[in-house]
């Protein structure tokens, strides 16, 4: 392979040198491992892998955006229900305002609040602390705990009278006890004796006023305080127990 | 030379096309068809590649623009304000926007209008039969009814016609209903402020930057309500046709309850045109009569013209000032010190003060108190004093209090300045908006004689206003009993005030009670303080009515504000 001299060597710029062909001749040995076999095969691979790559990440994009299409998607149904548990409340707490504004609450105490009630007085209300039981009658209300004032007014009766009751059963026993030992006298000790001596003169002292002067008797503070017990125990149908 | 020669080596490559060689051109051929392969590769490749980015694109344009109308349920409960709530100072909502149903019929889609007009009845039983039979018959579109509850709307919509169109708009709720109404006012369809706090501050509740945080106010809706309570409650003895109170604390300025009566139902549109519903206390510019005095005491004391211990002596029972006879409302001794004339409410007494301190000095003082110029509230409706032309005579009447106007909002703030040490307060209805720099323009030693004098006012037994000494609060105040001027003609119709200051102490509170003309209670059982009972008084001034109510508001409202002023103290 040549190069004709005459057609290029004026085209190079101030060559003032001769032209050597031998400079031109191409050394086909030289030249010829020069051709892009190699490359073919790395530019292949390359696209293979490029291609590759694209496909992963298409998929992978695919995968991730359904996998945020999902998460949006329930982003989306919690702010929703969030939206709606917001208005939920928003019109709760009106619907709260509302009903609790001091005019709705004063109908609403007039219809099921109990505000006409009995006066006691304080010694009342001591005598029931006493038992541990508080008793309140109302007038008005009809029903106290699905009960009528009878049915409660029955029951506070019925605790009083077994409460009597007992009472009266404890100084029975009591009374026993002091029969008995009264019924021995001789082994009674000696102030005790003397004690009750004192009271056996007392006694027959007061019977005998009783005896001379029963009017005296009669007006007298204790007997009226007596009288009185008697009557308030008649009342609540209570045995009636003489000097007690 | 040298770089000249690699120039034209690196050319030499341009060359070797046109040197075909048998060897090249085997291997050249064979190159092609490598070439060829390559290009179609790479056009694919480029097809794909182009897919690729075209998708990569539609991502990320769907990854700008979220999906929110595919996926999102939100549209369905998207509500937006448009306007912020307003609450009292405990939280307590007064007003609220919200969403509300109106249903309409479009009578040309309906298609058997006997039965759309029975199940209409059914659900609305109250609704008229004949006039929607009308409406249908003439194929115009009407509306069935505003302002649906959840239940009717299901109902209406279970009905399943077409025709039936349902119209969302945003309504407000007065969830208090009259309590408020002359302090919050109302709004138009628009949602525009038409009146009231609604109009006053329409644009801080529209504002969208703002519409989450609602306006609190100082207005506390349990005090409002008793204080009403025990208003209308006076009706029933003192048979007045309105009434107003208007409770401050003495401090802040701020102010904890403001009512008047007759009030209305802010839920219900309706027209409210008449007189009698002006907002008393902010609007009603009023000769409010005695509580002057206690201006007129003040003036005296600050000028120092007098001491309290003062006397004044041989005091006339009757004066004539241009022809006009200026009396006592009493038999009052003749000899009066400057703290009994105001305890015993004299009139010439007041009169004989003024004129010691003068005009210029008693107008200047008057004038201090911001008594005679608009006011600056949180509310639209603001009343303006009349002009007052002073001279001799008008100094005389203005000294008790007569001929001399101002609205009971201006009267409370004065008497606060008067109360609280000397101290200038601006009353506002908005929590936590009260003057921080406080400017004395009354001495501290003033204040605590006129504090003194109004208590006695209360506890002695000649004050004027016993039935609101509430034991345990130390009430002080003033009476005022004005008659009513129509057409600058006095009548005997009566405008009665009480104005207290509680505990006087350490003044905390200010409670005006105004009763607009109160008739005489023969039927009412006064008891008084020391357990008298009396029944049967057809005396029809303040001490009388106004003071009586104030009592029982203080004996009511007391409790709360003294808890409160313990929270506060904590």
């Amino acid at each position: 392979m040549s190069i004709d001299p005459g057609r290029w060597i004026k085209t190079l710029p101030n060559n003032k040198k001769e032209f050597n062909s031998e400079n031109f001749n191409l050394d086909n040995s030289k030249w010829i491992d020069t051709l892009p076999k190699k490359n073919k095969n790395i530019s292949l691979k390359s696209y293979f892998i490029t291609a590759i790559f694209f496909i992963i990440g298409l998929a992978a994009v695919s995968v991730i955006k359904d996998q945020t299409r999902n998460l949006q998607k329930e982003i989306n149904n919690l702010e929703a229900s969030i939206n709606a548990i917001n208005q939920d409340l928003y019109r709760a707490t009106l619907d709260h305002d509302v009903i609790t504004s001091p005019k709705n609450l004063l109908i609403l105490a007039e219809k099921h609040l109990e505000t006409d009630l009995i006066s006691y007085k304080k010694s009342q209300i001591q005598n029931l602390n006493g038992k541990n039981e508080v008793f309140y009658l109302n007038k008005t209300s009809k029903e106290k705990n699905g009960k009528n004032i009878k049915e409660i007014s029955k029951e506070v009766k019925y605790k009083i009278k077994q409460n009597v009751e007992a009472k009266i059963k404890e100084k029975k026993v009591e009374l026993k006890k002091l029969k008995e030992m009264y019924s021995k006298p001789e082994e009674l000790p000696v102030a005790l004796k003397a004690k009750v001596e004192k009271k056996i003169k007392q006694t027959e002292e007061g019977l005998q006023q009783l005896y001379s002067d029963p009017e005296g008797v009669i007006r007298s503070g204790r007997v009226q305080k007596w009288a009185a017990i008697q009557v308030v125990k008649a009342f609540f149908g209570m045995p009636i127990i003489p000097g007690k | 030379m040298k770089k000249k020669q690699k120039k034209f080596i690196k050319k030499k490559s341009f060359f070797f096309k046109d040197y075909p060689d048998p060897e090249i051109n085997f291997d050249n051929i064979q190159h092609k068809s490598v070439k060829v392969s390559l290009n179609r590769t790479t056009f694919l490749f480029f097809i794909f590649f182009s897919l690729i980015f075209i998708f990569s694109i539609k991502i990320i344009y769907l990854s700008f623009f979220t999906e929110k109308n595919v996926f999102s349920k939100k549209s369905n409960y998207d509500f937006v304000k448009k306007r912020a709530d307003i609450i009292d100072r405990n939280g307590i909502i007064l007003a609220r926007s919200i969403d509300v149903y109106s249903a309409g019929v479009r009578s040309k889609l309906v298609q058997d209008k006997k039965k759309l007009l029975i199940n209409l009845k059914l659900i609305f039983p109250e609704l008229d039969a004949n006039k929607i039979r009308e409406k249908l018959n003439s194929n115009n579109f009407f509306y069935i009814k505003k302002r649906l509850t959840e239940d009717e709307k299901t109902k209406l919509w279970l009905i399943g016609n077409k025709a039936i169109v349902f119209e969302k708009k945003q309504f407000r709720i007065y969830p208090q209903q009259n309590l408020l109404s002359h302090i919050l006012g109302q709004i138009d369809d628009n949602n525009n402020g038409i009146s009231g706090l609604e109009k006053f501050f329409d644009s801080d509740l529209k504002n969208k930057k703002m519409i989450e945080s609602p306006l609190q106010l100082s207005l506390d809706s349990n005090l409002q309500f008793l204080i009403r309570e025990e208003l209308i409650n006076a009706k029933k003895d003192f048979n007045q046709i309105g009434s107003a109170a208007f409770l401050m604390d003495i401090n802040s300025g701020q102010v904890l309850s403001s009512i008047s009566l007759p009030d209305y139902d802010l839920n219900k549109r309706i027209l409210i045109d008449k007189d009698i519903y002006t907002n008393k206390i902010t609007k009603g510019v009023y000769e409010l009569g005695s509580v002057f005095k206690t201006f007129t005491l003040a003036a005296g004391l600050e000028n120092k013209k007098i001491k309290s211990s003062t006397i004044f002596k041989n005091l006339e029972s009757k004066i004539y000032c241009a022809g006009r006879k200026i009396s006592e409302h009493d038999d009052l001794p003749k000899d009066l010190s400057a703290e009994q004339i105001l305890i015993r409410s004299s009139n010439i007494g007041a009169v004989r003060i003024a004129q010691k301190v003068g005009i210029q000095k008693y107008k200047d003082f008057l004038n201090s108190l911001e008594l005679f110029q608009k006011i600056n509230f949180d509310l639209e409706e603001i009343g303006t004093p009349l002009p007052f032309r002073w001279g001799k005579c008008k100094l005389a009447t203005a000294s008790f209090g007569h001929g001399i106007t101002t609205t009971p909002l201006q009267l409370a703030k004065a008497y606060a300045i008067l109360s609280n040490g000397g101290y200038r307060i601006e009353p506002t209805i908005l929590k936590g908006n009260s003057l921080e720099l406080k400017k004395q323009i009354i001495s501290s030693e003033t204040s605590r004689t006129i504090n003194s004098a109004l208590r006695k006012v209360v506890a002695n037994k000649e004050g004027t206003a016993n039935f609101a000494n509430i034991k345990g609060y130390e009430v002080g105040g003033k009476t005022g009993t004005a008659l009513k001027s129509v057409n600058g003609i006095y009548t005997d119709k009566k405008l009665n005030t009480f104005i207290s200051v509680f505990p006087t102490s350490k003044p905390k509170y200010i409670l005006l009670v105004m009763l607009d003309e109160p008739k005489p209670a023969p039927q009412y059982v006064y008891e008084f303080p020391n357990g008298y009972k009396h029944k049967g008084e057809m005396r029809n001034t303040s001490g009388w009515n106004a003071v009586v109510v104030a009592g029982k508001i203080i004996e009511k409202i007391g409790p709360i504000l003294a808890i409160n002023s313990l929270q506060a103290s904590k």
